[in-house]
């Protein structure tokens, strides 16, 4: 914690950044995201096991850019997240430095995509044991189970789009949800409207979603809904061997051909 | 409130013996926004388009929908139809009552309500249709003809003498393509070089082609009337303009013992050659790969028998960029090797032979001097097996297509055999004759009744050595199957007809479709025949299937026709019917959020990229734009972008879910 602290007061010294973006100490052990811009609140950051929200989605935030150059205290969903928007065109190869912290803390500066996608190589993390073991679950049960499953979760659902807000990968400006000429996904929190914006939302992550389990811990009404984007991208690296958030070079299943493709109809 | 107007067509007893088009046409007129409705017997006639017409400027209607056959059929007839009445023809919309409700339903009160549903789809559609208009692009009138084979010299003979520039590409170092490699031509048995060269040598000093021999296409970008193409020219390690083709430096070389490839095997070249004497250009190449001075870095005898000094051995190869409107294409075929048949030893027999290695041998300019004697040991046959379909209608050979040459020239080969060894014999294992085309089964029964070549009908199952003779196993199925075994000298395989090396990377280079075998793909089996579905690329010749040379040379000149017809004008005229990225005020511009994941779905190339910058110059958002002059308006990218930043005129989302909505 303390490396953290130091090298972030360091480089807004420096001025080598404008903005550390990082977690402090929130209520009752809570880590919250904060936005260190001067040197002296460098000590507001914190790092320990509690800190497990993905702050990729600020980076692409029109109010975040503003600050300048940012810095972001990576875990390594963070840092899928980066590769995924460096392919996606959202930020620039070299416009973030990623603050790697290991286990024991200490820091590893990533200035580039090239360093991240070498630095992830390594360890590429993933889906925790709780949530794989959750996604067996559901891959065991019948069709029907799990379909009764899903409904059931979604009835919950408030349509308050936390998961939509969390989710780095949901940078667009104008969602297919807010489109309404022609409104093709009904507002309301209805049965009907909830599967079709997660199962919308399912789909537009497939083969995109870095699987930080972001959208389900946003989730004020606890719907596991990370495990339904997960599965979609799961499926595609299943089937088509890419993975999201792996490189840096944009690399879409659901948008592409390849020569080689094993399917000959496409030809 | 939209004032549409619908026109229900009987299309005579086609749609209106199944659907009762009084009704629907009463019915529409229930439908809101509809002021005019009413049903005649052929929309398409006349009578029936001055219908529209009279409707449209006494109705004042500002949407047409005609309820009647396919859109492809009639829609350009109507479209055209309501722009002269004034109105815009982006604004006429067509329900098809024929194709997807009267054929294939019975007469049942259903099918009329499923006909009215259909007509209302369309209402709902063109009450938000917008007026669109044609898409204008200049066109670069110089055609890229890609092959220099008989189909490439006649499409850019045909295209240069309608004095339009071509740019004619050949990968190997002469034209001539495998039509110089033949001995005679059927049906009429001629000389294949004496018809073919003056074609070269014409194709070569026309002013208006530049010839671009032993010179590949390495990349293709733009759209019709505005292609850039890549063109890489291979060293050939001589300097063309200075050498005279005077041979001295053929005759110096010390490698000689180089498999010759224009001989199929059956000579040997050496490693500064021409392919062939009447080459054109007649320039020599230096095969790289076997030359002495490139292996062993020592021997310079070329470089000093050339009285010219064009010896270049430090020549690169070069990339040049040309600009063209139109592309042909005719890049030919190659044969299955006859390594290729278990049952026919893999190639280990050297008397197996194909097609072409006896056009070879039976050519007067051939590695024997017009004599057909034995690869193995020069010996004259004396009978020879001819095998057609020799991979070809097999589909364990994966070639389920009949070769369609395959059975005139085994007839010709058979019959040039008879002509040059009267006394030998000849047989023909077949399993149709197929020789439909003018004088070609007379051919075939010259053949068979002057020349006493013996036909039978039947598949050859082995042939294997015995006594230095090779014996051919097969049966005589028009005896009942009766096992026949001949004592043959030589066997001459009339191998498969497939595409050729390189076919299939080349499509993709250049975005047109292949078939299931590999054979570029035409625009429409019978209606457009010489068109792919990439505009502004052509057809020509056995790239799209196997071809003799009469259909080659004929549809060269289709291709030639067709981009003769484009260049004629100034300018292209496309459909409107393109996508387009949405702009929004600022400060969103649109609602593009530039991912460009839409860019690698497109399978046109049609999508670049767009910037805003402020005042200062400094970038504020960059997104996705679409050349309209690239879109054929398939709509990936609008089902790929996950903000509906784009949509496409004339089938804009908000159009496709009121049709939707309106069920």
């Amino acid at each position: 914690m303390e490396a953290l602290r130091t090298k972030a007061k360091e480089l807004l010294a420096q001025g080598e950044v404008q903005v550390v973006i990082g977690y402090e100490a929130g209520t009752a052990g809570v880590r919250r995201p904060c936005f260190v811009r001067t040197a002296e609140s460098a000590i507001r950051l914190v790092w320990d096991t509690n800190c497990i929200g993905n702050l990729a989605g600020y980076l692409t935030r029109p109010e975040i850019k503003r600050f300048g150059k940012p810095a972001i205290v990576a875990n390594n969903a963070v840092l899928r997240s980066l590769l995924q928007l460096v392919a996606e065109r959202q930020l620039q190869q070299d416009a973030v430095l990623a603050l790697a912290v290991a286990q024991d803390g200490v820091v590893t500066e990533l200035p580039t995509a090239q360093a991240v996608e070498d630095y992830l190589a390594i360890s590429p993390g993933g889906l925790s044991a709780a949530d794989r073991e959750k996604m067996e679950h559901l891959a065991q049960l019948s069709r029907e189970e799990r379909w009764t499953f899903w409904q059931r979760e979604l009835e919950r659902c408030i349509k308050c789009y936390a998961c939509r807000s969390s989710c780095p990968m949901c940078y667009c400006g104008h969602c297919t949800m807010d489109c309404n000429r022609p409104q093709w996904v009904s507002v309301p929190s209805h049965a009907l409207g909830n599967l079709e914006y997660h199962t919308v939302r399912a789909m537009h992550l497939a083969g995109r979603c870095v699987q930080c389990g972001e959208c389900g811990r946003a989730c004020p009404v606890g719907i596991p809904i990370h495990l339904l984007t997960c599965y979609a991208e799961e499926s595609v690296h299943r089937q088509f061997g890419q993975q999201a958030g792996t490189r840096a070079k944009l690399d879409y299943a659901l948008g592409a051909f390849r020569p080689d493709d094993k399917e000959s109809f496409i030809r | 409130m939209s004032r549409i107007g619908v026109f229900v067509c009987h299309c005579g007893e086609n749609i209106g013996s199944t659907v009762d088009c009084q009704e629907v046409a009463a019915r529409c007129k229930q439908m809101p926004g509809v002021v005019h409705s009413e049903d005649y017997k052929y929309m398409c006639s006349d009578p029936g388009q001055s219908m529209i017409k009279q409707a449209i400027e006494e109705q004042g209607l500002d949407g047409v929908v005609v309820a009647a056959c396919s859109p492809r059929m009639h829609e350009p007839t109507f479209r055209r139809a309501v722009s002269e009445a004034g109105l815009n023809p982006y604004l006429c919309e067509m329900a098809n009552l024929r194709e997807h409700c009267s054929w294939v339903h019975e007469e049942t009160d259903s099918t009329t309500d499923k006909a009215t549903d259909l007509v209302h789809l369309q209402v709902e559609k063109v009450k938000r249709n917008k007026p669109l208009q044609p898409i204008q692009v200049p066109i670069t009138k110089t055609a890229l003809v890609i092959g220099g084979g008989v189909a490439g010299i006649q499409a850019a003979l045909d295209i240069a003498d309608s004095d339009r520039k071509v740019i004619l590409l050949e990968r190997s170092p002469s034209l001539g393509g495998h039509m110089a490699q033949l001995s005679e031509t059927f049906p009429t048995l001629d000389c294949s070089q004496c018809i073919l060269t003056p074609k070269m040598v014409e194709a070569a000093r026309h002013p208006n082609i530049t010839l671009m021999t032993y010179s590949e296409l390495e990349h293709l970008e733009g759209f019709i009337g505005n292609f850039k193409a890549t063109i890489r020219k291979r060293a050939r390690k001589i300097d063309e303009k200075l050498c005279t083709g005077c041979g001295l430096c053929l005759q110096k070389c010390p490698t000689r013992k180089i498999s010759d490839g224009f001989n199929e095997g059956l000579g040997m070249r050496r490693a500064i050659y021409v392919p062939f004497p009447q080459a054109v250009p007649n320039t020599p190449v230096i095969d790289i790969q076997n030359c002495s001075h490139f292996r062993k870095k020592k021997c310079d005898r070329c470089v000093k028998a050339c009285p010219t000094d064009a010896i270049r051995f430090e020549q690169q190869d070069e990339w040049i960029t040309v600009d063209v409107g139109a592309i042909v294409l005719a890049t030919g075929f190659k044969i299955m090797r006859s390594d290729q048949f278990p049952e026919y030893g893999y190639g280990a027999y050297p008397d197996i032979i194909d097609g072409l290695q006896f056009e070879r041998l039976a050519s007067a300019s051939g590695p024997t001097q017009g004599v057909i004697k034995r690869p193995s040991d020069g010996k004259e046959p004396e009978t020879i097996v001819f095998l057609a379909c020799a991979g070809s209608r097999d589909a364990a050979k994966g070639v389920k297509y009949c070769s369609k040459i395959c059975c005139m020239y085994t007839a010709k080969h058979a019959m040039l055999y008879k002509h040059k060894a009267p006394h030998g014999k000849a047989y023909v294992f077949y399993m149709d004759i197929r020789a439909a085309g003018k004088n070609y089964d007379e051919f075939v029964r010259r053949a068979i009744e002057e020349d006493g070549v013996k036909y039978i009908r039947g598949r050859v199952s082995r042939i294997y050595e015995e006594d230095g003779k090779l014996i051919v196993k097969g049966a005589d199925t028009l005896l009942g199957g009766r096992p026949v075994e001949i004592k043959a000298d030589m066997v001459v395989l009339a191998t498969a007809v497939q595409p050729n090396d390189g076919q299939i990377d080349l499509a993709r280079k250049i975005h047109v479709g292949c078939d299931e075998y590999g054979f570029f793909a035409e625009a429409h089996p019978k209606l457009r025949p010489v068109e792919t579905n990439t505009a502004g690329i052509y057809l020509a010749g056995a790239c799209q299937s196997p071809r003799d040379i009469p259909e080659t040379v004929a549809q060269a000149g289709g291709a030639a026709a067709k981009v003769v017809a484009l260049f004629s004008r100034d300018r292209l005229t496309r459909e409107p019917l393109v996508a387009e990225v949405n702009r929004r005020p600022s400060p969103i511009y649109s609602d593009c959020v530039g991912c460009f994941l839409c860019e690698t779905a497109c399978p046109y190339q049609a999508i670049g990229q767009e910037t805003v910058t402020d005042r200062d110059g400094k970038l504020y958002k960059t997104m996705a734009k679409i050349n309209p002059g690239l879109c054929q308006g398939c709509g990936t990218c609008v089902a790929t972008c996950r903000t509906k930043a784009i949509d496409l005129h004339g089938y804009s989302n908000e159009q496709i879910y009121a049709e939707i909505m309106s069920l």
